[in-house]
């Protein structure tokens, strides 16, 4: 029996090759978005795979939608992998953080650190259950310090901690925590980041799934605390 | 070291079809170790017997092995298109594999095959997922059976079009103790216990790592080497390996990589300090853009043209030595592929 996997901003780019991904692989998901026709188009592609795939479209920022999702999670078996995907940008066009309009910044900070946190924080008991896996998607902005980043980048890095953090204190629970940086690709998200502009040369989100492949089938408390590349040339688990 | 973007052309070289060695020496009456061996320094390439190892190294330096053994990987598999060769690569999970649909063993592919097509093996089925990203020619496939049992009942090693399957015994070196390798890490199967016995003799130290290696090197398509794409392979440097080599390197010793796999290993598990003990996927893909940290040189066989195998030996004494080097073993008439000859390559000046 393969576990039952959240994922977060599933109706389009990364988190909908992960739903793909992980159903194909036989994971019963719950799966979440905001846009409800784009996630029905995800769970119509799905049918056929002999897995339980649903829907709720809802925002994660909204207390009641994480309860819902997890309720979700929990009729259907118990959440084992919980991958907080689903981000938020920030002004478009980026703005430089002298001039940012901090309102704004505090909506991103909600989606990026506080919706994943509260996340794990619900899921917690299901999650100890399963001796679960989280996977916070970051980027590497989080690292970088490039012009007009600081906004999407800062709570990338404050998410960054946070998985560490929690990867120690979840330690003694099993529960573990993983950062994962996707990489550059060809998705609206990275479109709207560089609006006008021509990314075709960005690899498709689906040139991360053998990292997933890999990832999922590692024992989750020999990875936990790491932060991986996706695109990366290894995946190194330490001794 | 060296020129930081080499191009696809420069690794291209002519090899008489005859220097393909078909055949392992003990089946041609020989002994393992009864194989030349061509040395290659910077002050030019000399050429010894295999047996004359011990005697090229000194003592304090450490020989690295990589402790994998093979499996018989390749699987006879019915298909849409008739039958064609099923040969596993890489395992994700038992019943996930990167693996490479063949027509035969001497021809590849890719196969215009789609995603959610069912082969059939024997009486189990593999169906397949989707294409390696930049790799068109492998695929993730399902297996309805462990792939360990589907092995034992159907597999054959991988071979090639220039040699034919032999039993597994001849795919394993001294050292294999871990079954995972799709193709064997050929570059011990020279050292014989009586090599190795002398090896340490001379105070010469062995260590392993672990590698699978999947399906070799595929040929570099693209024009600028630095692109080409690898897929990831498991590896582990245990902690004793990781300490023998740090404490040769104190000690002003050299250590030798034998075979490329080990090279990978040892690169990836490189920190800013020394070699750490670790575990995971490489998929690091050395060549002259990116530099060589850990090893002194490199024991292995002869490689094909424009294969990552050779963009790595360039790393390790630039494109300028591995190009007269080869044009040597040419010319010397030495035998390439995993039942072929021997190459000591070294970074720097060997004494």
């Amino acid at each position: 029996m393969k576990c039952v996997a959240l994922v977060t901003g599933a109706g389009r780019g990364l988190g909908r090759i992960l739903a793909t991904f992980l159903a194909g692989q036989g994971h019963d998901i719950v799966i979440t978005a905001r846009t409800s026709a784009e996630l029905h188009d995800v769970a119509q592609s799905l049918e056929g795979t002999g897995v339980r795939v649903v829907a709720i479209p809802g925002d994660i920022t909204d207390p009641m939608h994480r309860t819902r999702l997890l309720q979700q999670t929990r009729m259907i078996g118990g959440l084992g992998l919980l991958v907080n995907n689903a981000s938020d940008l920030g002004e478009i066009p980026r703005p430089e953080l002298a001039i940012a309009s901090l309102e704004r910044f505090r909506v991103t900070l909600e989606t990026n650190l506080v919706a994943p946190l509260a996340l794990i924080q619900e899921a917690l008991p299901q999650l100890e259950r399963t001796r679960g896996l989280v996977v916070n998607i970051s980027s590497d902005a989080s690292k970088g310090g490039y012009e007009r980043w600081g906004i999407y980048g800062s709570s990338k890095a404050a998410l960054d901690l946070a998985s560490k953090t929690l990867a120690a204190e979840l330690k003694p629970r099993h529960i573990s925590v993983v950062s994962v940086d996707p990489g550059d690709m060809r998705t609206r998200m990275h479109q709207d980041a560089f609006p006008g502009e021509d990314i075709s040369d960005r690899p498709l989100p689906e040139v991360t799934v053998p990292f997933w492949a890999w990832l999922i089938n590692q024992d989750p408390e020999r990875i936990t605390g790491m932060r991986y590349h996706a695109q990366g040339a290894m995946w190194v688990i330490p001794a | 070291m060296g020129d930081s973007s080499l191009n696809r052309s420069e690794l291209l070289f002519d090899r008489p079809t005859e220097l393909f060695a078909s055949q392992p020496p003990e089946t041609r009456g020989h002994d393992r170790d009864d194989v030349r061996l061509m040395v290659s320094t910077p002050e030019g390439d000399t050429h010894h017997a295999f047996t004359d190892l011990p005697q090229l190294l000194e003592s304090g330096d450490l020989l690295v092995v990589n402790e994998s053994a093979t499996i018989p990987a390749s699987l006879r598999a019915n298909s849409r298109l008739g039958e064609i060769l099923l040969n596993l690569s890489t395992r994700f999970a038992d019943d996930l594999w990167l693996a490479e649909p063949r027509w035969s063993a001497s021809r590849p592919g890719p196969l215009p095959l789609n995603e959610q097509e069912r082969l059939d093996i024997g009486k189990a089925t593999a169906v397949l997922l989707y294409r390696y990203p930049g790799i068109p020619r492998l695929w993730f496939v399902r297996l309805g059976t462990p792939a360990s049992v589907l092995m034992a009942k159907y597999g054959e090693p991988i071979h090639y079009g220039y040699a034919p399957a032999y039993p597994m015994a001849n795919y394993q070196t001294l050292f294999s103790r871990f079954p995972g390798s799709v193709e064997m890490p050929s570059a011990a199967r020279p050292i014989t216990s009586r090599v190795r016995d002398s090896l340490i003799s001379h105070g010469i130290g062995i260590v392993g790592v672990i590698l699978h290696a999947g399906v070799s090197s595929l040929e570099i398509e693209d024009d600028a080497v630095e692109h080409q794409p690898l897929f990831p392979e498991s590896f582990r440097v245990p902690d004793a390996t990781a300490q023998a080599v740090n404490a040769t390197h104190a000690r002003g010793g050299r250590v030798i990589a034998v075979g490329t796999t080990v090279v990978r290993s040892l690169e990836t598990a490189w920190a800013s300090n020394g070699v750490r003990a670790c575990s995971g996927a490489t998929g690091l893909y050395i060549h002259p853009g990116n530099s060589v940290h850990v090893i002194d040189g490199l024991l292995t066989g002869l490689h094909d043209p424009v294969t990552s195998h050779l963009a790595m030996l360039s790393a390790i004494a630039g494109l300028h030595r591995v190009r007269k080097a080869y044009a040597e073993a040419i010319q010397n008439r030495y035998l390439w592929h995993e039942f072929g000859d021997s190459h000591l390559l070294w970074r720097q000046s060997a004494n």
